[in-house]
């Protein structure tokens, strides 16, 4: 009984986690037929198995998600959000009694109508005017990550020490048949002797190689509870993030795979909590609304480097430097020599959050430090490629220990090393016609057919002399790519074979070094290091990127890039009536989120205080209530307009095609985005109404003088009239350091014209409201319309 | 009662107790392979059945010029963080039960020794010094070389 409960126990464990991640994918796409009746079994297998053992809760609750998901099958319902909110319930319940189980071997009695109650909540639909606070998590999987078949559970479970056991067992027959091998060919054994041994000779070798498969699992299981981290996170913290995953095929060492789960899952945690902005950040910075995290996994040479990159804010070294400098990491003295990379590298001293707050998702004491850690036990590194207000990728570079790679054994200084096949692109004789090698400045460089390498000796790198009996004149060349994008030519004394080689790590003072990815002990019994490809060149100090040494495939993907940055984009927003409506996004020069309170009335018109300044608002009256409103700010580069709006919904790129309004309005039109129609917003139509807003600082005004004035009346009456339309205003004793563009005399008196420079055009005001002559060009001082209409036409003032 | 047993051996003309608790065996090696931009200490790989074991001279670690390994000399199996390492000596003389206690080491040794011997211990009418193995896996963290 104890066993088959411990299968169970054991099979149940590896569906449910395999259930949360294609749960979380059906809600992407709930039209997923395919998904839906994979969850269906699994929830079904459980019910089956439970059932046979007796325990009524888990039986009971696997039940009921049959049953839900059952009538979704039939059509009798449709998947939404709290559905499959409340079958991630009955999950996590299962999880619970699964693990209670598995502690007393009883399952413990409760109450389940909860989780069970959940199931039959109908979503109620959204009302218009209540923006949804939660924020979906689309979900891309790529098919073939998307696991193994369902029936790959069946399987059986054996410890790693025995498993360990056999793999060293095989190892060792098979440097015994090479011993055994030797003998046989020196005594000469007749040739059915040695058929016989080569029969038993392949058998061993396909043995070596299905043991050492049986350490191996693809990394899709390392990946497999990401997704679910993925959406309670981004539920919780009102995020829409894209998630990712690709290389679920890689294969990893279990206990490798043990040891960077962790890492893995705080690194996608950091990336959601801290990396990606918040929906109105993302809108300012003109991203997309949602995010997009990926993780991806591949075979790099002797190494599986695992990749998580978001689109987020990226890493600030400044903001990285004062967070450590308060913190008492660093003194501001040594924070001034560091390097920028030694400046991003300060995420992994300990007792460093880069979170301004500690929060609830990340705050936990687990930092970069222990990650970092974690790798490097491992004989891993951990790299920031960070690209500042774009997003950062982490990469987790772990070497293929325990893993079977297919190696190039090559000679230097008398002695083999092993490289990883994987990272060889090509091999050529340093003495063959399509190589051309140049010493250029101390240093030298290999061109294969035109394409320019820069060219690492062996014996160099490892500080050896060369042997004597390497002949000098046919050396090889080893064309390595060690990663994406950088290649380098490395000369070795000579080639000698491929091997299949089992990997292991060295021991900690050998992998320092920097040059040694592991040791192998080929078939002669005697070890040979592996090098580590990418070590190399680090140590060596050269840069093998091949980013420049192609220009025009350079200039190619900038311009690219460029035109894909230059593409009008949408922003998608929720008005203060509810409808969605869609702007310009360049027209938007940021949102500010500000309390309903900063806007008010005044002037006939509604206005909003934001900082130090104050800004025109597109409103009839200011909102009532207290909270605080979203305003999107427009620029037209002179004049700042406000836009209260609900809430920023997404950013899309702009259709082509417009219907256009038959009238000017706000609305200039109407496209199709998503199938759904969205109010175009016409930035045109808007500052026009606003008589161009606030003026933007900095525009040189035309400069008015008042002379004359001897009661007062230009500067109290006058004065403040001429500055609202966009005039600076001096008075007669105020000097002026600049010619004025326009003179008002505020004298009937017409002596005292003569004392005006000739080139300023001049307005005289006149008290009386008749003309005194017919040629009389004064304006009557109390005529705004017409001293304006004059003054306009003179200088050609700024406002109507 | 493993911690009372010592493997008495001869490195650079002293005698040593090493405590035997991360002992594995005594073996013979072959010519071990050279380990290219290794530490000084580092003489080699060398297998052993399917597993590869580090060589490491014990002479560098406490300050001495290197030794030469000759083929079929006997070297010292240790395990130290699940990593095979083996101790070239001078010479191995036993595995012994030695009853008297650990003492604190008198007299002033030499920095290189100072470094790693744990104490002392009385066997036979001689004063050996007690070194747990695993202190001669490690360089002493350079100044300058």
């Amino acid at each position: 009984m104890d066993d088959l409960l411990n299968d169970f126990l054991a099979e149940t464990a590896e569906i449910l986690s395999d259930a949360g991640g294609a749960i979380v994918s059906w809600e992407a796409d709930p039209a997923d037929r395919a998904q839906l009746d994979a969850i269906f079994r699994f929830v079904h297998t459980i019910k089956g198995s439970s059932g046979f053992l007796s325990l009524p809760r888990v039986t009971a609750l696997a039940h009921a998600a049959e049953d839900a998901l059952d009538q979704v099958r039939r059509g009798n319902r449709t998947a939404d959000a709290a559905l499959v909110s409340a079958v991630l319930g009955i999950i996590d319940r299962l999880n619970m009694l699964c693990a209670a189980l598995g502690q007393e071997g009883i399952e413990p009695a409760g109450d389940d109508s909860d989780a069970i109650g959940a199931l039959s909540v109908q979503e109620r639909p959204e009302p218009a005017a209540t923006p949804a606070a939660v924020a979906g998590v689309p979900l891309r999987r790529r098919e073939e990550d998307f696991g193994a078949d369902l029936n790959g559970w069946r399987s059986i479970r054996v410890p790693l020490p025995l498993l360990d056991s056999v793999m060293t067992g095989v190892t060792d027959i098979v440097l015994a048949r090479n011993e055994f091998a030797r003998m046989l060919r020196e005594s000469g054994a007749d040739s059915a002797t040695i058929a016989a041994f080569d029969r038993l000779s392949d058998s061993i070798a396909g043995m070596r190689q299905s043991v050492s498969q049986m350490r191996m699992q693809r990394i899709d299981k390392l990946f497999a509870p990401l997704p679910r981290i993925v959406r309670d996170l981004a539920q919780e913290l009102g995020k829409k993030i894209a998630f990712q995953t690709s290389g679920g095929e890689v294969e990893l060492d279990r206990e490798m795979m043990e040891n960077i789960r962790d890492p893995l899952i705080h690194i996608v945690r950091n990336a959601i909590d801290h990396g990606i902005e918040t929906l109105d950040d993302r809108v300012a910075a003109g991203k997309e609304i949602t995010a997009t995290i990926s993780v991806a996994a591949r075979q790099s040479g002797n190494q599986i480097e695992i990749e998580v990159r978001d689109d987020g804010r990226g890493l600030s070294p400044d903001a990285l430097v004062a967070k450590a400098i308060a913190s008492r990491l660093v003194t501001a003295a040594d924070a001034r020599a560091l390097s920028p990379r030694e400046k991003l590298e300060l995420i992994f001293r300990p007792g460093f959050s880069t979170a301004a707050k500690v929060t609830a998702v990340s705050g936990r004491g687990v930092g970069m430090d222990i990650v970092k850690a974690n790798v490097e036990k491992i004989g891993g590194i951990v790299e920031l490629r960070n690209d500042e207000g774009r997003g950062l990728a982490i990469l987790l570079r772990v070497p293929m220990t325990l893993t079977i790679i297919s190696g190039l054994m090559v000679r230097a200084a008398g002695q083999y090393f092993a490289i990883p096949r994987g990272a060889v692109r090509e091999i050529l004789l340093e003495s063959g016609d399509t190589v051309r090698i140049d010493r250029v400045g101390g240093g030298e460089l290999a061109t294969v057919r035109g394409e320019q390498f820069p060219l690492l000796r062996l014996e160099t790198i490892l500080g050896c002399e060369r042997d004597s009996d390497d002949d000098a004149d046919d050396r090889a060349l080893v064309i390595v790519r060690p990663g994406q994008g950088q290649s380098y030519a490395l000369s070795v004394a000579a080639i000698h074979d491929h091997e299949e080689l089992v990997i292991k790590p060295a021991a900690p003072m050998i992998m320092a070094t920097g040059l040694y990815a592991g040791t192998t002990l080929p078939d002669n019994g005697r070890p040979v290091l592996l090098l580590d490809v990418q070590g190399l060149l680090a140590v060596a100090g050269i840069d093998a990127s091949e980013a420049g040494r192609n220009k025009d495939g350079l200039a190619d993907a900038e311009a690219d890039a460029l035109a894909t940055r230059n593409a009008a984009q949408l922003l998608l927003f929720r008005d203060t009536d509810a409808r969605v409506r869609g702007v310009r996004l360049s027209v938007i020069e940021r949102v500010e989120d500000v309390p309903t309170n900063a806007l008010f009335e005044s002037a006939g018109r509604v206005q909003a205080q934001i900082g130090g300044e104050i800004f025109p608002v597109h409103a009839a009256k200011p909102p009532a209530g207290d909270g605080n409103i979203k305003l999107l700010r427009l620029h037209d580069g002179r004049a700042v307009l406000c836009y209260p709006i609900a809430e920023v919904i997404d950013i899309v790129r702009l259709p082509d095609a417009i219907q256009s309004s038959a009238a000017p309005g706000l609305i200039a039109g109407v496209v199709l985005v998503g199938g759904e129609p969205v109010e175009l917003v016409d930035p045109f139509w808007l500052m026009e109404q606003h008589a161009g807003g606030a003026r933007a600082p900095g525009l040189r005004e035309p400069l008015c003088h008042l002379a004359d004035d001897h009661d007062g009346w230009g500067a109290n009456f006058l004065a403040p009239i001429l500055r609202s339309a966009g005039y600076r205003v001096t008075a007669a004793g105020e000097a002026a350091d600049e010619t004025p563009d326009l003179l008002l005399l505020l004298s009937d008196d017409d002596g005292k014209c003569d004392h005006i420079a000739g080139e300023v055009p001049v307005i005289r005001l006149r008290s009386s409201a008749a003309a005194s002559a017919p040629d009389d060009h004064s304006v009557y001082r109390y005529d705004r319309e017409g001293l304006l209409a004059a003054m306009r036409r003179r200088v050609g003032g700024t406002r109507p | 009662m493993m911690e009372k047993l010592y493997l008495i051996a001869r490195i650079a003309d002293t005698r040593v107790a090493l405590r035997s608790r991360a002992i594995h065996s005594v073996v013979t090696v072959g010519a071990p392979v050279e380990v290219p931009a290794a530490p000084p200490h580092v003489a080699g790989l060398f297998a052993l059945r399917s597993r590869v074991f580090t060589l490491i001279d014990p002479h560098v670690v406490i300050g001495l010029p290197p030794v030469p390994v000759a083929a079929g000399q006997r070297v010292i199996v240790i395990e130290v963080a699940e990593h095979g390492y083996a101790l070239l000596a001078d010479e191995i003389e036993d595995v012994c039960f030695i009853d008297a206690p650990e003492t604190r080491i008198a007299g002033k040794l030499l920095p290189g020794w100072a470094r790693v011997a744990d104490a002392m211990i009385e066997h036979d009418g001689a004063s050996l010094l007690v070194v747990d193995p695993s202190h001669l896996i490690t360089l002493p963290s350079l100044k300058a070389a």
